[in-house]
């Protein structure tokens, strides 16, 4: 039996984390992914958990990594600022391929900028944001139910591929409150152990290597210097690094098309709204309003990787809007990839786009 | 037993040298194949581990063991038929 | 078992230079270890980035080698996801006392069940020679290339205040006692510190009128001074000498502790 219940996007995607097996949760309060940590501290502890609020938010995604090779499923939440000072950690996290959450309600940047309002100004920064070569996932929820959902997928993600994953959240997901429905059962992952007499960084034919998870006899030494298969620094070596980082990228890149995760509607239309978080819920509404098959809709589950293939949805675009609450972060991307016209809606201040404004942009197409 | 200097992780430092009760270490004087100066042995026999240490069960000084920050001295068992110039003392 | 079994042999000789007291405190830490009776699968080290920081690897426990300073924070995570492990820190001066302070601060403050070991050498060697917060006043560093001026951390006071359950303070010539304290420090529940001043041949050494690698051991040797001795001094009116490093433990107590095993 599913359980209906009416909560906060952030109390729901602390709900998800509980309910995919989290147990540990260490954190800064920042406005406004308070709620998470909040939700957390309440649950955390009557499950056998651990919820530790940290000096600041580097000390707390180095918790959360330090937890995650106990082997327990441990996670994070912030915002802009909180996630710009995770920035190293989070690539010690990719190089030493740690699984982990990081929960980012973004907010209005640079800097402190507007606390409580909404924003999807970190897109870039959650791929690039740490030095060096990297991939990650990211996915970006638009409703309270996918809160919940994405969430629990995020914990699976993270364990499968051996990496941080972010759920790029806004403001307007995380504090809005309405209709969830809470499954019996979820989608189970689990993090698969190095199997004993091999190579802590042996990776097989899926180019992630089995877990040696600490408190097992595995006498694994792990560090962020570049390493070889073993484990141990190797920094001199140039094939050693290029080989080493190439895997920690093609680990994620190479299943992009088989994990993408997006929501097609009319794909037989010309005008086509590409967008993810909170703007997917405009065009939603503008849809509603407007029925019209020429109006399509490729809403992104998962921004990162991307998935170029999910345009390929659509054979006959003569464009692609994208609407975003930043200024135009995802639009370069898919520019990148396509050669019809790509034309960005940024918005920023934090209040979302009307679909008055949508329409507008929308009938200079027509 | 028999003390031994593992010429291999030595590195020249001669800490050891100010550390032995017994002055066994000493400053060496020809550089190795590595081109490290090892410290040389100076009746190597009088040393108190060498002597007590199977009687004890335990590592008696072990001083220079303990500072020597590049794990290069040990103490080994004699191989059966070498000569030893070790006896027990009472 | 002895201390040597600890050892990861296949990645020796380690990358520390001739005379590095480093070696020393690793094998302290080892023997005290090995003291302890505990399992290699139970014990974790872990360490953030400097000199001093690349010890863990040359154990063949897990081992988590971090980013610079955040060793602590990373060990909070293991300690407090699972008490059954044995956690222990190596870590250095600019890595604890500069970009590592606040959580050095914290660490004691919650007074988590780790045993922290600091190998001081009053300067970064890894980056060359750059003065630390510990660099005495007037020492040479290529970043106090006329003497430094900043007034240094007393990192054992810094400790003792945030609160440390217990707190010491030996040098790399004095191992048999140092051994012991780390011993105590694996022993207490809660935060244990353990500064262990060492020498820097190359960096620090080198510009502070210690030619030999012997030189800042035996300068360790005459001028250190029980912390028993220097208070006795100060009961009678008398002075500490200057320039004398006071050793010894400095704090032992029962605070309420986090991460414990039940």
């Amino acid at each position: 039996m599913t359980k209906i219940d009416f909560m906060q996007g952030n109390t729901a995607c602390a709900e998800g984390a509980l309910a995919a097996g989290c147990r540990f949760f260490g954190g800064y309060p920042i406005t406004p992914s308070t709620e998470v940590a909040e939700h957390m501290a309440a649950k955390l502890p009557k499950l056998g958990g651990v919820f530790i609020q940290m000096e600041d938010e580097i000390a707390g995604i180095a918790a959360v990594i330090g937890a995650s090779w106990t082997g327990v499923r441990a996670m994070t939440a912030t915002s802009g600022p909180g996630f710009s000072l995770m920035m190293e950690n989070l690539g010690f996290a990719v190089m030493t391929e740690t699984p982990c959450v990081v929960v980012n309600i973004q907010r209005g940047g640079p800097s402190t900028g507007q606390p409580t309002m909404s924003a999807q100004g970190d897109m870039l920064q959650c791929r690039f944001g740490s030095h060096g070569d990297y991939s990650i996932i990211a996915l970006s929820p638009a409703s309270v139910q996918e809160m919940y959902e994405l969430t629990v997928k995020a914990f699976n993600l993270a364990d499968r591929f051996r990496i941080p994953v972010f759920l790029m959240a806004d403001e307007i997901i995380g504090h809005m409150r309405e209709r969830i429905e809470i499954p019996d059962t979820i989608p189970a992952g689990e993090r698969k152990l190095l199997e004993k007499d091999t190579l802590p960084y042996h990776a097989g034919k899926d180019l992630v290597p089995g877990f040696p998870q600490f408190g097992k006899g595995y006498g694994v030494h792990v560090t962020g210097l570049t390493h070889d298969e073993r484990g141990y620094p190797c920094t001199t070596s140039p094939s050693v690094h290029e080989e080493l980082v190439k895997r920690l990228v093609a680990k994620v890149e190479s299943a992009r098309h088989e994990i993408a995760d997006f929501r097609v509607t009319n794909p037989g239309a010309e005008i086509i709204f590409i967008t993810y978080g909170s703007p997917a819920r405009t065009v939603e509404q503008l849809i509603h309003d407007h029925p019209d098959a020429n109006i399509g809709h490729l809403r992104l589950r998962m921004v990162w990787p991307f998935c170029e293939n999910a345009l390929g949805e659509f054979p006959d675009a003569r464009v692609f809007l994208v609407p975003e609450q930043n200024l135009g972060q995802i639009a370069r991307e898919i520019e990148r990839h396509t050669s019809v016209p790509v034309v960005p809606l940024p918005k920023l201040g934090g209040a979302l786009h009307t679909p008055a404004e949508l329409k507008a942009a929308m009938e200079a197409w027509r | 037993m028999r003390l031994v200097i593992d010429e291999r992780r030595c590195k020249g430092c001669n800490l050891c040298t100010i550390v032995c009760p017994y002055k066994i270490f000493r400053q060496g004087a020809k550089p190795n194949a590595r081109g490290i100066v090892v410290p040389e042995l100076d009746r190597p026999e009088r040393c108190a581990n060498c002597r007590l240490q199977a009687l004890y069960g335990r590592t008696l000084c072990g001083m220079c063991q303990m500072i020597c920050p590049d794990q290069a001295i040990s103490w080994k068992d004699e191989e059966i038929g070498e000569p030893t110039k070790v006896a027990i003392e009472f | 078992m002895t201390y040597t079994d600890w050892l990861r042999e296949d990645r020796l000789p380690h990358i520390y230079c001739a005379g590095c007291g480093n070696g020393t405190i690793i094998n302290c830490t080892l023997n005290a270890v090995d003291h302890m009776g505990w399992k290699k699968e139970d014990t974790v080290f872990v360490s953030g980035i400097g000199c001093s920081s690349r010890a863990p690897g040359y154990i063949s426990t897990d081992s988590l080698h971090t980013t610079h300073g955040r060793a602590l924070a990373f060990a909070t995570g293991i300690k407090m996801a699972n008490p059954g492990l044995h956690v222990v820190i190596f870590t250095g001066d600019g890595d604890l006392a500069a970009i590592g302070g606040n959580h050095f601060i914290h660490a004691c403050r919650r007074n988590i069940d780790l045993t922290v070991i600091c190998m001081n050498n009053q300067i970064y060697g890894m980056t060359g020679g750059q003065g630390s917060p510990t660099t005495p006043v007037g020492a040479l560093s290529t970043t106090t290339p006329y003497g430094s001026r900043e007034p240094t951390f007393d990192l054992c006071q810094l400790a003792s205040a945030a609160g440390a359950n217990f707190v010491s303070r030996w040098t790399s010539y004095h191992v048999k006692e140092l051994t012991r304290a780390i011993h105590t420090g694996l022993q207490i529940p809660g935060f244990s510190f353990i500064e262990a001043a060492v020498q820097c041949p190359t960096n620090y050494g080198r510009r502070n009128k210690f030619r030999q690698v012997m030189d800042q051991v035996e300068y360790f040797k005459t001028h250190a001074i029980l912390q028993q001795k220097a208070e006795r001094l100060k009961a009678e009116g008398k002075s500490v000498p200057e320039n004398s490093i006071v050793i010894g433990d400095f704090i032992r107590r029962d605070r309420p502790a986090m991460g414990v095993k039940r």
